[in-house]
């Protein structure tokens, strides 16, 4: 793709006295500005005549404040970054083991049908189970209570 | 700091958005634990089965509860280390997930104890079944009752 655009960027003719225009042009922008920095960095270098260090203008007045990075900024970064590499090692991590969890053990609906019987039919075997014994130890007990209720009605007479 | 806070607080959503699914977490280690048969039947298996589902069993009625379950985790061993192992972890895991005992089925050969937590996202009831030299925990979660539990045996 690069290439194709390449030969075709080729291909289009230059307009006649483009070069001679621009080299003219930046001559002037650079006789008439001031250089451009980034930074605390000069473009030109500090011995350079039309240099001019961030910070002070040559007659002493701020050209712009640098807005470098802050404390507050580099502790943001540096939180975020170990954030995002903690997180990406959390599911890293845990890939493998929710991966193989989180698989449907039976591929067949009627396999797994029956899987899901055996274990709910079990759960309720052993509620019935329980039940049953509280069934009995009910019955046990009103009976107790009957018998109980029979001799107070004798005394009582 | 605000813009900090809130950064955790996405991922701290993320996570748990994640976290959010039909099995129950605790149980899903023994996935890959050796010597422990780990079986998981998901909630879109259970649908795709309860659809043709007939009681197998007379007196028990699943196919109510079927419908409310999210899944089926079990977990099972015949092996002593594994055992001795998944024993410790299931009581640790049933005491710091506070369920509460349902009912306690104590035989000659078989132990078996049943736990149950209620929250608004699901319900879990956990059984374990102590054979000896097997060990099982069959863990239901979904969006049943304890009543749904209880009508499944009447």
């Amino acid at each position: 793709m690069d290439e194709l655009n390449w030969k075709e960027l080729e291909q289009i003719p230059i307009p006649e006295g483009l070069e001679e225009r621009l080299e003219k042009k930046i001559d002037e922008w650079e006789r008439s500005g001031p250089s451009l920095s980034y930074g605390h960095l000069p473009l030109y270098g500090e011995n350079h005549p039309e240099s001019i260090s961030l910070g002070n203008k040559p007659n002493g007045h701020p050209l712009h404040r640098g807005r470098g990075l802050g404390r507050g900024s580099l502790w943001l970064a540096a939180a975020s970054i170990a954030l995002v590499f903690g997180v990406g090692y959390y599911f890293l991590q845990k890939e493998e083991t929710v991966n193989l969890a989180e698989q449907d053990t039976y591929q067949d609906p009627l396999v797994a049908q029956q899987e899901a019987e055996k274990a709910l039919n079990l759960l309720a075997y052993n509620l019935n189970k329980g039940m049953g014994q509280m069934e009995k130890a009910k019955a046990i007990s009103n009976r107790t209570e009957m018998t109980l209720n029979k001799q107070l009605q004798v005394l009582e007479k | 700091m605000k813009t900090i806070v809130k950064i955790f607080l996405c991922v701290a959503m993320l996570v748990a958005s994640l976290q959010a699914n039909a099995q129950v977490k605790e149980f899903e280690k023994y996935a890959d634990t050796k010597n422990v048969t780990y079986v998981f039947i998901s909630k879109f298996m259970l649908r795709m089965a309860g659809a043709s589902s007939a009681p197998s069993v007379p007196g028990v009625n699943t196919k109510s509860i079927m419908n409310k379950l999210n899944g089926i985790q079990i977990i099972s061993s015949e092996n002593k280390n594994a055992i001795a192992r998944l024993k410790t972890d299931a009581q640790n895991m049933v005491k710091q997930g506070k369920y509460e005992l349902l009912m306690q089925v104590d035989e000659d050969d078989q132990k078996v104890r049943i736990y149950h937590i209620e929250s608004k996202r699901q319900s879990v009831v956990v059984m374990m079944a102590d054979e000896g030299e097997e060990f099982t925990i069959i863990v239901f979660s979904g969006t049943f009752t304890m009543e749904d539990v209880m009508k499944m045996t009447q």
